[in-house]
């Protein structure tokens, strides 16, 4: 325990059993999907001092209350299934676990929109939606966990996005305790915009109010690519149908799920479209307009008989980790024209043996999962070496125009790649007014100095670390 | 796989994706050390060499209460992307709470009582058929007796006086089938389904031993029973623990029913109006993969009303009655409860039926809770009312 004992009287005073600190649980808490390899605790101290789950507003206002008085940092956490570091403390403090908060939901369909509390994992909600006959718009790739909370806070896109948008474009309405113990709940967008992807630097999400839609069935079809090119090219194309989802596998991904599922994929680019289709005169019009993208943008079709199996697996294609026995993850989004050069050179990196998923998030955008599998377990010290190369191979995305998918710990200090200069000033200002102390997950967005040698920050640290590593 | 397994091994291999959060303890308690991936890391630190000792301390005490807190639902093993064996993974840091001596009084108290008597209750042998007598069944030329077929009661039908009707309906369906059949009377000891989800082992395999040896005393080739529980000893534990001794065919009475319908040795006589739901019992569906045979049979009642529950089959909500969480945190298992209360309630059914005594019990206390008008029966019940005669 380093939590100074005035301040933690005072946690224990305010938030009573709701504050633990028992060393089993802190140890639990130290971490998100992406362990820290030792080598990291000189730059990372992950270990939080105590955990907070607050179970209603009140709960959350005491403890930035107190965090406020003692200066001791809070961190906001839901589910911990991203890898960005988002969730895990820099320089310890007390963690917020959000997943705390009471779950009630109020569905209105006629406004096409449900109340929910971001503690729900989006199964979960998308579970009792059917029941009333409605859905949810876009899921994460995390489904089975990633809460909403999570999903917003991080910035998310995923499956759904190509049509309906990224977490932002969901958000009706949106209900935070920021820093300074202010309840706000804003509508608009420019706010909510600031909220989402700020990874708890802004406070702690309390309500969202988010847009829901018909439960329209899906119909699915298929095409593979043989080179990146022609893959850049096939999905520009396929991106101007309007589909629901366009998901995109490389070949080394394929082969994977060949082996893991009993598939009889070909060893090429695989992409799975899907659209909504309510009546069967739109199946058809989607046949013919899939069709026609096909003759114009090259590649071909995919047996039919394959299309329903891999959707199937949509949410499940982690499975495959099971096999190895160690692996790193990283995340990007690319500009769908100009990733054929990106791709083409991801293909020769690492030996051939990186592997990727993408889901298409816009017109002109996908994102991109890259993945590593081991049959070894890595050593932390090969663990950090592999870990920064993955960053640097991210970080060539930006040539092309592609930029980090969430900023978290890791890619902390590219906001402004992300969400654009004008933002990232507004972002600035609403932090110093609402939390001029830093005490909300500091560390995180804005890159912080490096604890051992604080005239870098930790963004120009990983910056020199990747370079020196070949 | 054998029982035991490299508990540490497997805890490595978990990828923390976080999609064991279905966990019904989890999503009562919400703390991350309830969580079966928190409890994953627990295991690493508790079994890893090297751990502080002042952490190992923390850790096991902090292990040990979660460990006790789960329903042995299987429905994060269901779940899991990497495969990972968190039901045996679970059983074996629950023996390893029994030899560190961590055990609550009250399991303590169920696993004395079932070493010395053979049944949970902890009552005489002698009574194991005292249910036959209070419903006017005779079963004397039924006890013991050799017969290719052998009804196993289990403790809870057998001793609890809420669960009578249990063992009157599979009789009344067995003989109405005419099928001969046998019961081990005072010679039947508990499955050991309990020792074992304790983490009982060696208890548990005296227990199954016997049961085999009294079965093949009669020639039995085959076994049926109502509990879940039972079942899932049978069908799982067993042949884990007698290797190929255990060559008995293992039938749940649902099984055994659609069975019957389909070789015309029992004939659907009777229609029920009512609305009909269905809660799958984990022990069935997650632990044995059986949903089909109720539901054929149910398809079979004509212009039935039959809803499912919003979560069914391989995503059934646990009633919170399992891993005998009722002994180590009664609180919880009504919290866990409401969650499936809900579900029933928003079927808006007349009947909810299940295959297992201890579903049973606390479906019946949740829906007395709310104030539910709402009939909850045993599967056995259900069918015995579409096959007996209208009196």
């Amino acid at each position: 325990m380093t939590l100074r004992k005035k301040a933690r009287n005072k946690f224990v005073k305010h938030l009573g059993k709701q504050f633990r600190d028992d060393k089993t649980l802190l140890q639990v808490y130290s971490r998100d999907m992406a362990e820290l390899p030792s080598t990291t605790k000189l730059l990372i101290r992950n270990i939080p001092d105590g955990i907070i789950l607050p179970r209603n507003i009140k709960d959350i206002q005491q403890a930035y209350k107190v965090a406020n008085e003692t200066k001791v940092p809070l961190i906001p956490r839901s589910a911990g299934t991203s890898g960005f570091g988002g969730s895990i403390p820099y320089k310890k403090g007390v963690i917020l676990d959000g997943k705390g908060l009471e779950s009630d939901i109020i569905v209105e369909p006629f406004d096409q929109s449900v109340l929910v509390s971001p503690s729900m994992v989006f199964s979960e909600l998308q579970r009792y939606l059917k029941m009333q006959g409605v859905s949810l718009c876009v899921f994460p790739s995390s489904y089975y966990s990633a809460t909403l909370g999570g999903f917003i806070a991080h910035g998310g896109y995923g499956v759904g996005s190509a049509q309906y948008g990224g977490a932002i474009d969901q958000i009706l309405a949106i209900e935070v305790v920021l820093p300074n113990v202010e309840l706000v709940n804003y509508t608009e967008r420019e706010d909510i915009e600031l909220i989402v992807g700020s990874n708890g630097t802004l406070g702690l999400i309390t309500k969202v109010q988010l847009k829901i839609k018909f439960d329209i069935p899906l119909k699915h079809r298929g095409c593979t690519f043989d080179s990146p090119k022609e893959l850049e090219d096939g999905l520009k194309v396929l991106a101007s149908i309007n589909p629901y989802s366009i998901w995109i596998l490389n070949p080394k991904h394929v082969a994977e799920m060949n082996d893991a599922f009993g598939f009889t994929l070909p060893n090429r680019y695989v992409v799975l479209i899907s659209k909504e289709v309510s009546f069967e005169e739109e199946e058809s019009d989607f046949h013919a307009s899939f069709n026609q993208a096909i003759r114009d943008g090259g590649g071909q079709i995919l047996d039919k008989r394959y299309t329903d199996k891999i959707w199937d697996i949509r949410y499940k294609t982690f499975t495959m980790i099971k096999d190895y026995q160690d692996f790193l993850v990283s995340e990007l989004i690319l500009p769908i024209e100009k990733s054929g050069k990106y791709l083409q050179k991801l293909a020769s990196e690492f030996n051939g043996q990186l592997h990727f998923e993408g889901e298409v998030i816009n017109n002109s955008h996908f994102s991109l999962l890259l993945f590593l599998y081991f049959d070894e377990k890595l050593t932390p010290l090969k663990k950090t070496i592999i870990n920064l190369k993955l960053y640097k191979t991210v970080m060539k995305g930006k040539k092309v125009g592609g930029f980090p998918y969430s900023t978290g710990l890791w890619f902390s200090g590219y906001y402004s790649k992300i969400f654009g200069k004008e933002q990232y000033k507004r972002y600035k200002e609403l932090k110093k007014k609402v939390d001029p102390k830093n005490i909300s997950n500091p560390g995180k967005v804005i890159s912080p100095r490096v604890r051992i040698f604080p005239l870098i920050t930790f963004k120009f640290a990983l910056k020199i670390a990747s370079w020196l590593i070949r | 796989m054998s029982w035991q397994v490299d508990v540490l091994e497997f805890a490595q291999k978990c990828v923390y994706c976080g999609y064991c959060s279905v966990c019904p303890t989890y999503k009562e308690l919400k703390w991350e050390n309830y969580h079966p991936r928190g409890i994953i890391d627990q295991i690493k630190l508790y079994f890893t060499e090297g751990t502080k000792d002042d952490l190992q301390k923390d850790v096991s005490k902090s292990l040990f209460e979660a460990i006790f807190a789960c329903t042995m639902c299987k429905a994060c093993e269901n779940i899991c992307i990497v495969d990972l064996p968190l039901l045996k993974i679970w059983e074996q840091v629950r023996q390893e709470a029994f030899k560190r001596g961590r055990w609550n009084p009250q399991l303590l108290s169920l696993y004395n009582k079932a070493k010395d008597t053979h049944n949970i209750y902890g009552l005489p042998a002698e009574e194991r058929l005292s249910w036959a007598g209070m419903v006017g069944m005779n079963l004397a030329r039924r006890t013991l007796k050799k017969a290719p077929l052998a009804y196993f009661v289990g403790c809870q039908a057998s001793y609890s006086g809420k669960m009578i009707d249990i063992p009157a309906s599979v009789v009344t369906i067995l003989r109405k089938s005419k099928v001969p059949f046998t019961v081990l009377g005072n010679e039947e000891w508990c499955c050991g389904s309990p020792i074992f989800l304790a983490g009982g082992y060696s208890v548990g395999k005296t227990f199954a031993k016997h049961n085999l040896e009294q079965l093949k005393k009669l020639g039995v080739k085959r076994i049926v029973t109502a509990c879940s529980g039972c079942y899932r000893a049978f069908k799982v534990v067993y042949p884990r623990i007698l290797g190929e001794k255990w060559d008995i065919e293992v039938l749940h009475i649902t099984e055994l029913t659609k069975e019957l319908l389909e070789n015309k040795k029992l004939k659907i006589k009777n229609k029920i109006s009512e609305k009909i739901t269905f809660k799958d019992p984990c022990e069935l569906v997650r632990h044995c993969g059986l949903s089909e045979p109720l539901r054929d049979v149910i398809e079979k009642i004509p212009n039935v009303r039959f809803e499912e529950l919003p979560s069914n089959r391989d995503d059934a909500l646990c009633c919170g009655g399992g891993g005998l969480l009722k002994l180590n945190n009664a609180e919880l298992v009504k919290e866990v409860n409401d969650r499936l209360m809900t579900e029933i309630e928003f079927t808006e059914a007349d009947i909810v039926t299940n295959g297992c005594p201890t579903c049973l019990d606390t479906i019946q206390y949740g829906a007395k809770q709310r104030g539910l008008e709402i009939e909850v029966i045993d599967v056995s019940e259900l069918i015995k009312r579409l096959v007996e005669d209208k009196k």
